[in-house]
C-alpha cells in the first residue's frame, strides 16, 4: 500500500511561511506531480513527506498512520534526488546495497534485489563502475535503482530529470512512465517542467506561494483551470489573456466585450455574483486560427514568427497593444510586420472574474 | 566642474606616468624580443624571480652542502678544511643502532628519536583534534563564524609568543598549577618532568597549529554535498556509519594533505618548543632543528660542518615527505577529474 494523506500541513522557517494549509490525498499506485514556479514550496512539501523536514503544523499519514515523528528511514519511502546523491566513492553495486546493508538484510537477498533492479533499468554492465564513470542518464538510472531495491511503499522524485539534456529527458520521461506502469507503486514527482507534469501525472498538484491552487488530471487542468494562475501556468505557450467587461446576462452565460469592444458570449453560471463587472478572457495560443469570413476577428500585427515545421508560433500585438500568441498548424505564409486577423472558437474561451477565479469555459 | 569630470582628470593624471614609462621601455623591449624571440623574453621576465630563488634558496643549499663536507669551527668557508663525508660518518656511526648511547653523535640520535616520537604523537593527535574541531564547526552552531575565528586565532600568533604564553601557564608557579592548587590538587612539574615536558611540547604545538588544519578539513567537509547525507538518512544509516562510510572517504583527499603538511611541519618543530622548554629537562624535548642550531651556533665550540650535515639529512627526510604531499595532491586532482 502507498496511500499518503496530507492534512492541513504548514511549514515555516522562522517568520517565513513556506507552506500553508496543504490538504491532499494520494491514492495507492497513483503518480502525482507537484508543479509550480520556483519557490512555490513543492520541494519542501516532498521533503516533509520524506521525513527530511518536519511540518510546523498538520499531519502526514502513510496508509492511515500519522508519521510526523517517524524517522525518514522508517517511513518506507525512497527518494530520488535532483543531484542523484550517489556516493561518489562507491561502485554502483555498493551504492545500491548501502541502504539495504543498514537494515542487516542477508547478502543473498541484497544481491538478488540489485540484480533484479539492474536488469529492469538495464544497468547490469555498470554495476562495478563508480558514478563518476557514468553519463548523466546512467547515473539517473542508478539513482532510481537505489530507490527500487528498497522496495518502498512510495517513490519520491525531486526534479530527477532536471540535470539531463533535452533529448535524454524525453527518453527518461518515457522510461519513468513505463517503470511506474510496471511497478504500480505510488510516486510523487516534483518538477517545474509542465511538460513532464502533463505527460507523467495521473494527477497534478499546482502550487503557488505555498498553497495548492488546483489538483486535477492533466487534461482537466488544461481544459478547466480554476483560476488565472493555473490557466497561465499550465499549457505551453502560455494562455493569452484579454481584459473584458460583462455587458449583459444571457440565458446560458454572459456577453463580454473585449479588444476594442467586440462582444462574445461566454458560458457561465448566470447567478455568479461576479457576473456583472470586469472579467478576464483567456484563449490558448493553440485555439487561435487565421480568421475566415464571418468569424469573430482579432486584428493583429505580427512581431515575430517562429516556424517550427509542424506548426508556427506567431507573436503579435492587437490594436489595443495587447500581446497575442498564436500557434498555427503547418507553415502559413506570415512574416514579421504583416497585419493578419486571428479568430477563436467561442466554446474554447475561458473567463475569469475580477478575483481571477474561473467563471466559464468549454 | 562636475565630480565625474574631476575624477576622470585625476585618474588620467595618475595613469599618465604609467603611459610614459611604457613608452620609454617599449623600444628596448621590442629590440630585445626581436633579438631573443618569445622564449628569451620569458626568461628575461623570469630572471628576477630566479635570481631571488637562486640567492636565497639555491645558493644557501649549495653552501650548506659544502659546509657539511668541511671540518673545524671557523665560520667562513675559506677557513675550513675539507673532510669529505666525515661529518655524515660521524652522525651515522653507531655500534648498535638500537642503542643511541653507542652512537658517536648520540645527541643527534637522541634528537632524531625525540623528533620521530614527536612526529608520531603530534601528527596523530593533531589530525584527530583538527578532525573533531572541523566536524563541530561544520554543524549548525550559534555564532559559528566566531567559533571558527577562535579556533583559528592561535595560528596567527608568533611561535615565540605561543611558547611564552604556555611557559607562563605551565611553569612551576604558573597559572595551571595555581588553578590546580585552588582545587586542592598537588602541583605538577609540567616543564621539568621528562614525560610532562614532552607531552606539553606536543600539546602546545597542537594548540598552535590545529586551527590551520581544521580549516582545511572544514573546507573538505563543506564540499561534501548535503544530498549525500540526506540520502544516507533516507537509507537509515547510523551516524557512526555515516562518518566512516561517507564522510571519511570523501574527506580523504583533504585528510592526506593535512597529514603530510602536519608531518613536514612536525619534523621542522623548533621555535615554540625551544621557548617553552629550551629542549629540557636534559635533552628530553630537544628536536633535530634545535640540535642543528645548538651544534652550529649556540655551543661554545661550534661545529658548523656537523650541523650542516645534520640539516642535509633532515632535508632529505623533508624532501621525501614533500614528494609524498605532491603525490597526494596529484592523486586528489586525478580523483577530482574522474568525478
Amino acid at each position: 500500500m502507498g496511500r499518503i494523506t496530507l492534512d492541513h500541513i504548514a511549514k515555516a522557517y522562522g517568520s517565513v511561511e513556506v507552506l500553508n494549509d496543504i490538504n491532499l490525498k494520494i491514492d495507492d499506485g497513483e503518480l502525482v506531480v507537484f508543479v509550480g514556479p520556483s519557490g512555490c514550496g513543492k520541494s519542501t512539501l516532498l521533503r516533509l513527506i520524506a521525513g527530511l523536514d518536519q511540518p510546523t503544523a498538520g499531519d502526514i499519514r502513510i496508509d492511515g498512520a500519522i508519521v510526523n515523528r517517524v524517522p525518514a528511514a522508517d517511513r518506507g519511502l525512497a527518494m530520488v534526488f535532483q543531484s542523484y546523491a550517489l556516493y561518489p566513492h562507491m561502485t554502483v553495486r555498493r551504492n545500491m546495497a548501502f541502504g539495504l546493508e543498514n537494515s542487516h538484510m542477508p547478502r543473498k537477498e541484497i544481491e538478488a534485489r540489485i540484480t533484479e533492479a539492474a536488469r529492469m533499468l538495464e544497468i547490469e554492465a555498470y554495476l562495478d563502475r563508480r558514478p563518476g564513470q557514468l553519463s548523466g542518464g546512467q547515473r539517473q538510472r542508478v539513482a532510481i535503482g537505489r530507490a527500487i531495491v528498497r522496495n518502498p511503499t512510495a517513490f519520491l522524485l525531486d526534479e530527477p530529470l532536471s540535470n539531463l539534456d533535452a533529448e535524454l529527458r524525453v527518453t527518461m520521461r518515457a522510461e519513468l512512465a513505463s517503470l511506474h506502469a510496471r511497478l504500480k507503486t505510488t510516486m510523487i514527482y516534483v518538477t517545474h517542467d509542465q511538460v513532464e507534469a502533463m505527460t507523467l501525472a495521473d494527477r497534478i498538484v499546482v502550487l503557488r506561494g505555498g498553497r495548492i491552487e488546483q489538483v486535477d488530471t492533466p487534461l482537466n487542468l488544461f481544459n478547466k483551470p480554476e483560476n488565472l494562475f493555473v490557466a497561465g501556468f499550465i499549457g505551453a505557450p502560455n494562455m493569452n489573456f484579454f481584459p473584458g467587461q460583462v455587458e449583459e446576462t444571457l440565458p446560458d452565460g454572459l456577453s463580454v466585450s473585449f479588444l476594442d469592444g467586440q462582444k462574445t458570449p461566454v458560458k457561465a453560471a448566470t447567478n455568479s455574483g461576479a457576473a456583472m463587472g470586469a472579467v478576464t478572457l483567456g484563449v490558448r495560443p493553440q485555439h487561435l486560427h487565421l480568421a475566415q469570413d464571418g468569424e469573430p476577428q482579432i486584428p493583429v500585427q505580427v512581431r515575430l514568427v517562429e516556424a517550427l515545421g509542424a506548426e508556427t508560433v506567431v507573436h503579435a500585438t492587437a490594436s489595443g497593444g495587447e500581446r497575442v500568441l498564436a500557434v498555427l498548424p503547418g507553415q502559413p505564409a506570415i512574416a514579421k510586420g504583416d497585419r493578419i486577423a486571428l479568430s477563436y472558437r467561442r466554446d474554447l474561451l475561458h473567463a475569469f472574474d475580477g478575483d481571477g477565479m474561473r467563471l466559464a469555459g468549454n | 566642474m562636475a565630480a565625474s569630470t574631476i575624477m576622470k582628470k585625476t585618474g588620467a593624471a595618475l595613469v599618465a606616468p604609467v603611459g610614459w614609462l611604457a613608452a620609454l621601455i617599449d623600444p628596448p623591449l621590442r629590440a630585445l624580443q626581436k633579438a631573443t624571440g618569445l622564449n628569451g623574453m620569458a626568461a628575461f621576465f623570469l630572471a628576477p624571480n630566479m635570481a631571488i630563488f637562486g640567492i636565497f634558496v639555491l645558493f644557501p643549499l649549495v653552501i650548506n652542502f659544502a659546509y657539511s663536507m668541511t671540518g673545524g669551527s671557523a665560520l667562513f668557508l675559506s677557513g675550513r678544511t675539507y673532510v669529505g663525508a666525515e661529518q655524515y660518518e660521524r652522525l651515522l656511526t653507531c655500534e648498535n643502532y638500537l642503542d643511541k648511547r653507542s652512537c658517536v653523535e648520540d645527541l643527534f640520535w637522541n634528537a632524531a628519536g625525540n623528533t620521530a616520537l614527536f612526529v608520531l604523537f603530534q601528527v596523530a593527535l593533531m589530525t584527530v583534534v583538527a578532525m573533531i574541531t572541523a566536524l563541530i564547526l561544520n554543524r549548525e552552531l550559534r555564532a559559528r563564524g566566531f567559533w571558527r575565528a577562535v579556533f583559528f586565532f592561535p595560528v596567527l600568533l608568533s611561535p615565540v609568543v605561543v611558547g611564552l604564553i604556555w611557559r607562563w601557564i605551565l611553569q612551576r608557579q604558573g597559572l595551571l598549577n595555581y588553578l590546580l592548587h585552588q582545587f586542592g590538587i598537588d602541583q605538577v612539574l609540567w616543564l621539568t618532568d621528562r614525560f610532562w615536558a614532552f607531552a606539553a611540547a606536543i600539546m602546545v604545538s597542537v594548540w598552535a597549529h590545529m586551527g590551520f588544519y581544521a580549516l582545511i578539513l572544514l573546507a573538505g567537509l563543506q564540499a561534501i554535498p548535503k544530498d549525500l547525507y540526506e540520502a544516507a538518512e533516507m537509507d537509515g544509516t547510523r551516524p557512526a556509519r555515516v562518518f566512516w562510510r561517507i564522510t571519511l572517504p570523501l574527506l580523504m583527499p583533504n585528510l592526506i594533505v593535512v597529514i603530510v603538511l602536519a608531518l613536514i611541519r612536525a619534523v621542522q618543530i623548533f621555535d615554540e618548543v625551544y621557548v617553552l622548554t629550551g629542549g629540557g629537562p636534559g635533552t628530553s624535548t630537544m628536536f633535530l632543528t634545535q640540535y642543528i642550531y645548538e651544534i652550529g651556533f649556540a655551543q661554545l665550540i661550534r661545529n658548523p660542518g656537523l650541523a650542516a650535515a645534520a640539516s642535509i639529512l633532515m632535508g632529505a627526510v623533508l624532501v621525501v615527505l614533500t614528494l609524498l604531499q605532491l603525490a597526494a595532491s596529484r592523486r586528489n586532482q586525478n580523483a577530482g577529474a574522474a568525478k
